[in-house]
C-alpha cells in the first residue's frame, strides 16, 4: 500500500528549541486524518516540512512514496495557518493566479474559477478586491485557492478557526465530499469537536512527540475510561459490594460506576439484570476532549 | 520555469495597474517636456522686468566718467526692463569722503554696489574697486553686467588715448564661427545650434540617470512588493506552490520589465521633445543593445540585495537603514558627474566601472560619451557584472529562504551570517 505521506523520524530545532522531535506518522491515501497538539507543539512546522517550505534538520518525508520534489507538490494543496491573499486582486484574479502557479490551463481556469466562486458562496464577490471581503471570506477564498487543482492530497492548517458556524458546516460537508472522492485530507485543529465528526485517523503530538496515533475507535479503547452509568429500580446500595466493583458513586437517580481492572461490563449487566430490573446501562466512552486533556494536559503539569 | 514566468506577470500587472505609478510614470515627461521648453524661454529673454538696481560709483571727472554715465544710458535704452540706476558719489557736504559715504549707503541697503575707480585706468594702470555688502543671488547677473559695462567704457577710453579707432579694432577682433555638422549622406549639412550643442554634453548624463532611476526607482517596488507578501502571509500559500528561487526570479523578471517600460517610455519622450526641438541626439544601435544588457544585469544585482534586506524586514521603514549604504554608492556617480564627463576614461571612471552596482551606469556613461573604449573594458566590465550578480543571487537566495517566513523581531547579523553557512 502506498501512503500519501510518510514521515520518518523527521526532526528540527530553532536555535535551541526543539520544535519537531523524532516524529514519524503514515497517512493512508483515501483518509481523512486530524492533526492535533496543544499550541506550540509542532503542528504547523511539521506541516511545513511536509510541503518543503522549511527543510528538516533530519529525517526522511516522502509523499506518495516519492522524496519530496516539485513533480509531487503540484498534486498536493496547501493552506497555511497564517491567512493572507494580495489585498489590491480581485477574488476571481485570486483563484486564477493560484490555479495558473499549480498548473492549470487558461480553459480549466475559465471553468474551475466560477464553480469554485460558487461553491464557497462568493459568487457575486468576484470582481471585488479582496481587501473588501470579511475575514470569512477570505479564508473561504483561501481555502478555495488552495484546492481549486483538484489535489489528491489536501492539507490544511486550522482550517476551522475563525469561520462562523455555517461556514464551518460548509467546510466540513467540502471535506467529507473530498473523503467520498477518495482524496486525502490531513488537517490540524484545536476543535475536537470537527476531529470527532469528520476524521478517520487521529494524532496526537505533543513537545514534536507523537503522544497517540489511530482510529478514533482505536484511541478510545485504549483510553477507556472504565466508568459505567447505570440506573436500576430499587436500592443499589448492593451494588457498591460487588467483587467487580470499585466505587459506586450516586449520581442523581443514577450511578456511576467504575470497574476493577479486567472487569468485563457484560458481567457486571448480567447480575444487574438478575437482581434488579435495569432502567438505563451506558458504557461511559471518554471523549476526544477529555483524552487530550489528560494526555496533554497531565505531560503539561509533569513539565512545569 | 514557467512558474517564474506567472509570477513575474503577477508582479508586472500589478505594479504598472496601481494609481500612483500611473501617475508618476506619467508625471516625469510632463516634467521633462516641460523644463526643455522653460529653458529655452528662459534663454530667449533674460528673465522678467526688475526694479531699477542702484549702482554707485566714484571717479574722477573727465572724459572717462563721460563715457561710462554714457555706456550705461545706452545699456538703460536697450533694456528697459532691466534698468541699472548710476549715481555719482561727490564729496559730501559734511566733509565726509565720497568713499566713506558709499560704503554707508551700502551698508544701509541704498546701494546694491558701489564702484570706486582708483589710480589712471586711462593709461593702462589703477583698478576698479567693487564693494558688495551681502551681496544677493538674485542680483549676481545684473552685478555682471555692471563689471562688463565699467570694463568696456574703460578700453573704449584706451583706445581712444592711444589713437586707435575702435572700429577697425572690433573689425580685426570680428571671427565669425559656424559650426556645421555633417548629415550620413554627402550634401546634407546643418548649422548647429547652442541646444544641440548643450545637448551634445547632456546626453550621456541624461543616459546615465536613466538606468540610475530603473534602477534604483524600481527597487522601491521591490521592497513594498516583498514587505507586502510578508506582511499578508501570502508568502507560505506562494511556497507551498513554487520554491523560494522562483518566487524571488519572478519578482525580479516582473519589475525588471516595469523598468524597462519606464525607461523606454521616459527615454523616447527626452528624445521626442528635443528632435520636435530640433536637437538631435545620435543613439546608436549599439549604444541601445549594451545599455539594455547593464540595466538587466545591474537591476537584478540591486534588486537580489533588496529581495534578500526586504526579507529579513517587516516594514518599508526598516529596509531604509539597511538600503541607505546601498543606495548611496549608486549616487557617487550622480556626484561624481562632471568629473566624469571631461574624463571618461580617467582613474575615476574606470575604477567605478568595475564596482559592480555602479557598472551598468559607468559604462552607458562612457560608452555614451566619446572616445572609444577597449573593447576589452566592456568583457572585463561584463565579467564583473555577472560575477556580482551570481553572488548576490546566491546569499540572497539563501537569506531569502528564511527570512521570509521569519515574522516578529528582525534577525541580527549573526543570525543572518549563519543562514549564508546553511547549506
Amino acid at each position: 500500500m502506498t501512503y500519501a505521506i510518510e514521515l520518518r523520524e523527521i526532526r528540527k530545532s530553532f536555535g535551541s528549541v526543539r520544535a519537531v522531535d523524532g516524529l514519524s506518522l503514515v497517512v493512508p491515501q483515501g483518509a481523512v486524518y486530524g492533526f492535533l497538539g496543544p499550541n506550540g507543539a509542532g503542528k504547523t512546522t511539521t506541516l511545513r516540512m511536509i510541503m518543503d517550505i522549511i527543510r528538516p534538520d533530519g529525517g526522511e518525508i516522502r509523499l506518495f512514496n516519492e522524496l519530496s520534489s516539485c513533480s509531487v507538490r503540484s498534486r498536493v494543496g496547501y493552506m497555511p495557518e497564517e491567512r493572507g491573499l494580495y489585498r489590491k486582486m480581485t477574488a476571481a484574479a485570486v483563484l486564477r493566479y493560484f490555479g495558473s502557479l499549480k498548473g492549470l490551463s487558461a480553459a480549466q481556469l475559465a471553468q474551475r474559477v466560477p464553480a469554485w466562486l460558487e461553491r464557497i458562496d462568493l459568487t457575486g464577490y468576484a470582481n471585488k478586491k479582496v481587501e473588501e471581503l470579511s475575514r470569512g471570506m477570505h479564508q473561504k477564498l483561501q481555502f478555495a485557492a488552495t484546492v481549486i487543482n483538484d489535489p489528491e492530497l489536501v492539507i490544511l492548517d486550522e482550517p476551522f478557526s475563525g469561520l462562523d458556524p455555517v461556514n464551518q458546516d460548509l467546510l466540513r460537508e467540502i471535506i467529507t465530499e473530498m473523503r467520498r472522492q477518495g482524496r486525502t485530507v490531513l488537517f490540524s485543529t484545536h476543535g475536537m469537536h470537527e476531529a470527532e465528526q469528520l476524521c478517520d485517523f487521529i494524532v496526537l503530538i505533543n513537545q514534536g512527540k507523537v503522544v497517540v496515533d489511530g482510529t478514533l475507535d482505536q484511541i478510545r479503547s485504549r483510553h477507556e475510561s472504565h466508568t459505567i452509568s447505570i440506573e436500576i429500580e430499587g436500592d443499589g446500595a448492593f451494588v457498591g459490594t460487588l467483587p467487580q466493583v470499585a466505587t459506586a458513586r450516586p449520581d442523581g437517580r443514577r450511578l456511576d460506576v467504575t470497574l476493577r481492572e479486567g472487569a468485563d461490563p457484560q458481567e457486571l449487566l448480567r447480575i444487574l439484570v438478575e437482581r434488579s430490573r435495569v432502567r438505563a446501562f451506558e458504557i461511559k466512552h471518554p471523549s476526544l476532549h477529555e483524552i487530550f486533556v489528560r494526555l496533554v494536559g497531565g505531560g503539561h503539569v509533569e513539565d512545569r | 520555469m514557467w512558474k517564474i514566468g506567472k509570477v513575474a506577470q503577477r508582479e508586472f500587472l500589478d505594479t504598472v495597474k496601481t494609481r500612483t505609478f500611473l501617475l508618476g510614470l506619467l508625471l516625469i515627461p510632463v516634467l521633462i517636456v516641460g523644463i526643455i521648453l522653460l529653458s529655452r524661454k528662459m534663454a530667449q529673454s533674460e528673465g522678467g522686468p526688475r526694479p531699477a538696481l542702484r549702482v554707485g560709483l566714484t571717479s574722477p571727472a573727465g572724459e572717462l566718467l563721460s563715457r561710462i554715465t554714457g555706456a550705461f544710458a545706452d545699456y538703460n535704452r536697450a533694456n528697459p526692463q532691466t534698468p541699472l540706476d548710476l549715481q555719482l558719489l561727490p564729496e559730501g557736504e559734511d566733509g565726509t569722503s565720497p568713499e566713506q559715504q558709499g560704503k554707508d549707503q551700502l551698508r544701509q541697503g541704498k546701494l546694491a554696489t558701489y564702484i570706486v575707480l582708483e589710480g589712471d585706468l586711462e593709461a593702462g594702470q589703477g583698478t576698479l574697486q567693487f564693494y558688495s555688502y551681502k551681496a544677493k543671488a538674485s542680483q549676481i547677473d545684473a552685478l555682471w553686467t555692471v563689471e562688463r559695462i565699467l570694463r568696456d567704457a574703460v578700453i573704449d577710453r584706451r583706445y581712444q588715448v592711444r589713437g586707435l579707432d575702435p572700429a577697425m579694432l572690433a573689425e580685426i577682433r570680428s571671427v565669425p564661427v559656424r559650426r556645421v555638422e555633417l548629415g550620413e549622406e554627402q550634401g546634407r549639412e546643418q548649422v548647429q545650434s547652442e541646444g544641440q550643442r548643450v545637448a551634445r554634453m547632456m546626453a550621456p548624463f541624461a543616459f546615465m540617470y536613466l538606468i540610475f532611476i530603473g534602477i534604483v526607482g524600481m527597487g522601491q517596488h521591490m521592497i513594498t512588493s516583498i514587505i507586502e507578501e510578508k506582511n499578508s502571509r501570502i508568502v507560505e500559500m506562494l511556497l507551498s506552490s513554487i520554491s523560494p528561487f522562483q518566487l524571488m526570479a519572478g519578482k525580479i523578471l516582473g519589475l525588471a520589465g516595469v523598468g524597462l517600460t519606464v525607461m523606454a517610455l521616459w527615454g523616447a519622450a527626452a528624445y521626442g521633445t528635443a528632435t520636435w526641438q530640433g536637437i538631435k541626439i545620435d543613439v546608436g544601435l549599439d549604444l541601445l543593445v549594451y545599455g539594455l544588457a547593464y540595466y538587466v544585469l545591474g537591476f537584478i544585482l540591486f534588486s537580489a540585495i533588496l529581495a534578500g534586506i526586504g526579507s529579513i524586514c517587516n516594514t518599508v521603514k526598516e529596509t531604509q537603514s539597511l538600503m541607505m549604504p546601498i543606495t548611496l554608492i549608486f549616487v557617487i556617480p550622480l556626484i561624481a558627474w562632471p568629473q566624469l564627463a571631461r574624463d571618461p576614461n580617467g582613474d575615476l571612471a574606470r575604477i567605478l566601472s568595475y564596482v559592480p552596482l555602479t557598472t551598468p551606469m559607468l559604462m552607458v556613461l562612457r560608452l555614451s560619451s566619446g572616445p572609444d573604449i577597449w573593447w576589452g573594458e566592456i568583457a572585463i566590465s561584463f565579467v564583473v557584472l555577472v560575477a556580482g550578480v551570481l553572488v548576490s543571487i546566491w546569499l540572497a537566495a539563501k537569506v531569502f529562504r528564511t527570512g521570509i517566513l521569519l515574522y516578529g523581531k528582525r534577525p541580527g547579523p549573526r543570525e543572518v551570517l549563519r543562514w549564508l553557512r546553511e547549506k
